[in-house]
C-alpha cells in the first residue's frame, strides 16, 4: 500500500479513466473525495472505494464553475483536513469541425478541460503550500501533440494543460508540490464507445505498436508513481502512456 | 524464477543506485563496468544484504567483449529480462573548435555506441522470450543543449531518437524500451566539477530547489522496468526537479 495515510481528489471519477483511478488510489491506501456532473455514478464510485476500507466521499461538482469547484474543496479539506493528490481528469470531447464548430462547442470544452484545471489547482495549491507538500496530476491526452480532425478544441485544451501543468511546476515546486501531465491514447471508455460500433473501437483501440487495447487500469500504474515519494523528484513533465503511439 | 537485470556503468553514480534498487526488489543484477572494482563493491553491498549480484569488466566500446559478457549472462541465467543502458558522461567540457576528432568519438562511442551494441546483443534474446525491457540513459541536455557539451549533447540526443526506432522495432514482440532523461545528479563525477556556489545557484532555478539524487533516478528505471509502465515505450523520461520541462 504506496498511498496508505494519503487524500486525494479525483475530479471526473464517475467513469472512464477517472474512475479507474480513484479506485486504484483507494486500492493503495488512499482516502478519496471522488468529483463528478453525474451525481449517481459518482456516489456509486466512492461506495466501490470505500470497499477498499478507506474513506471516499463524492461531490457533484462542474468544474468549469468557480462555485462548484470553491464547494469541492470546502467538502475535501473539510473532510480529510489534508489533500496531497489532486487528479485533474474531467474533460469532454464533443467531436466538431472547425468551420462547423460554435462558439459554445469552443468555450465548453476550453472551460472543462482547461478551466477545470485552473480552477482546481488554485483551489487546492493554497492547503498543499501550506503543508509544503502536494501532487498535481492532469489527464491530457496525446492529441495534445498530434491535433485530431474534428478535435481542435479538444486538443487545443490538452495541450494547453500541457503548458499550463509546467508553469504550475514552476510556481509550485519550491513549496514541495510536484505537477505533472499524464498524455493517453484511446483509451476503451465510454467517451470513445459513444460515438463508434464496437468493431470500429475495436480496431482503432488496438492501432498503436504494442498492439494492445488500453483500459482505464492500463494508466493506475503511473498514477501511482506519479503520486509517490518515488516520483518526488518528477515535476512539470508530460507523460505519455500510449503503448508507443505518439513518443514526444 | 527471478527476473535477471543487465546494467552497465553499474559501479558507480546512478548505475549503481538502480543495481541497488533493483536488487532490492528482488531481481538478480549483472553490471558491466569499466571500473571492475567499484563494480565488485557495489556487488558487495547487494549481496550483503542478501540480494543476487555478479560483475564484470567491460569496456562498452567493444563489441566482442559486450558480446562475451551476455553469453556468459544467458549460460549463468538462461535468460535476460532488463537491461538498463547507464555506462556514460560527459567526459570532455570543452569548446567545439577545440575539439578534437578523438575526442568527439570518445563521447559518441561511450554514450551512444555503447547503447548500440548492448541493446543489439541484448534485443535477440529480449525477442525470443516475447518480453523485455530496456532501459537507456539520456540527459536534459540531450534536449536543451548545453555550451561545452556538443559532442554530449549530440550522444544523448542520439539515444532519443535511436531508442524510439528501437522501442517500434521490438514492439511486436512485446519488448519495451524507454529512457530515462536525469539532471544533473549528485554522483562524486559531477559534484567533481562543483563549487559550494555553483550548486547553490543552479539549485536556484531548479522548481523543488535541490540537486538530484542517484536514487531518484533509481526509482524512475524501477518504475520503466515493472510492470506498472507496461504501456510505456518510447518515451523519455525527464527526472529533473522540474529544471527542464521540454
Amino acid at each position: 500500500m504506496k498511498l496508505r495515510g494519503k487524500t486525494a481528489v479525483v475530479t471526473g471519477g464517475a467513469q472512464g479513466i477517472g474512475r479507474a483511478i480513484a479506485l486504484g488510489l483507494a486500492r493503495e491506501g488512499a482516502s478519496v473525495a471522488v468529483a463528478d456532473l453525474q451525481r449517481e455514478k459518482v456516489e456509486a464510485v466512492a461506495a466501490e472505494a470505500r470497499n477498499f476500507d478507506v474513506t471516499a466521499i463524492a461531490v457533484q461538482t462542474d468544474v468549469a464553475k468557480e462555485d462548484s469547484v470553491a464547494n469541492l474543496a470546502r467538502q475535501a479539506l473539510g473532510r480529510f483536513d489534508r489533500v496531497d493528490i489532486l487528479v485533474n481528469d474531467a474533460g469532454i470531447f464533443p467531436q466538431a469541425r472547425v468551420t462547423e464548430m460554435s462558439e459554445q462547442d469552443w468555450d465548453r470544452v476550453l472551460d472543462v478541460n482547461l478551466g477545470g484545471n485552473f480552477l482546481c489547482c488554485r483551489a487546492f495549491a493554497p492547503s498543499m503550500r501550506a503543508q509544503k507538500y502536494g501532487r498535481i496530476i492532469s489527464i491530457a491526452s496525446g492529441i495534445a501533440h498530434t491535433g485530431a480532425v474534428a478535435g481542435a478544441h479538444y486538443a487545443a485544451s490538452k495541450a494547453g494543460i500541457v503548458g499550463f501543468i509546467k508553469a504550475v511546476a514552476r510556481e509550485l515546486g519550491p513549496d514541495g508540490i510536484t505537477a505533472n501531465a499524464l498524455c493517453p491514447n484511446i483509451i476503451n471508455t465510454e467517451l470513445p464507445q459513444s460515438h463508434r460500433t464496437p468493431a470500429e473501437l475495436h480496431e482503432r483501440l488496438i492501432r498503436n505498436p504494442l498492439g494492445h487495447a488500453m483500459e482505464p487500469d492500463d494508466l493506475v500504474g503511473t498514477i501511482l508513481f506519479l503520486a509517490s515519494d518515488a516520483a518526488s523528484y518528477i515535476t512539470g513533465q508530460a507523460v505519455n502512456v500510449n503503448c508507443g503511439t505518439v513518443m514526444i | 524464477m527471478s527476473e535477471v537485470a543487465l546494467i552497465t556503468g553499474g559501479g558507480n553514480g546512478i548505475g549503481r543506485a538502480v543495481a541497488l534498487k533493483l536488487a532490492a526488489e528482488g531481481v538478480v543484477v549483472e553490471i558491466v563496468d569499466w571500473d571492475e572494482a567499484a563494480a565488485e563493491k557495489t556487488c558487495d553491498e547487494i549481496r550483503s544484504t542478501g540480494g543476487q549480484a555478479s560483475a564484470a569488466r567491460v569496456d562498452v566500446r567493444r563489441a566482442p567483449e559486450i558480446k562475451a559478457a551476455i553469453a556468459r549472462i544467458l549460460e549463468r541465467h538462461g535468460r535476460l529480462d532488463i537491461l538498463a543502458n547507464i555506462a556514460g558522461g560527459s567526459i570532455h567540457r570543452k569548446p567545439l573548435v577545440e575539439l578534437t576528432w578523438a575526442e568527439w568519438k570518445e563521447v559518441l562511442d561511450i554514450n551512444l555506441k555503447g547503447t548500440f551494441l548492448f541493446c543489439r546483443e541484448a534485443a535477440p534474446i529480449m525477442m525470443r522470450q516475447k518480453r523485455g525491457r530496456i532501459v537507456n540513459t539520456a540527459s536534459n541536455y540531450g534536449v536543451t543543449g548545453s555550451a561545452l557539451r556538443t559532442p554530449y549533447s549530440a550522444a544523448k540526443a542520439g539515444v532519443i531518437g535511436f531508442s524510439k526506432s528501437l522501442a517500434l522495432e521490438l514492439a511486436p514482440y512485446g519488448v519495451l524500451v524507454n529512457v530515462v532523461a536525469p539532471g544533473p545528479t549528485d554522483t562524486p563525477r559531477v559534484m567533481a566539477n562543483w563549487t559550494e556556489e555553483s550548486r547553490r545557484q543552479r539549485e536556484a532555478d531548479i522548481p523543488l530547489r535541490r540537486t538530484g539524487r542517484p536514487e531518484d533516478m533509481a526509482e524512475a528505471f524501477y518504475f520503466l522496468c515493472s510492470p506498472a509502465s507496461a504501456c510505456m515505450t518510447g518515451q523519455t523520461l525527464h527526472v529533473n526537479g522540474g529544471w527542464v520541462t521540454p
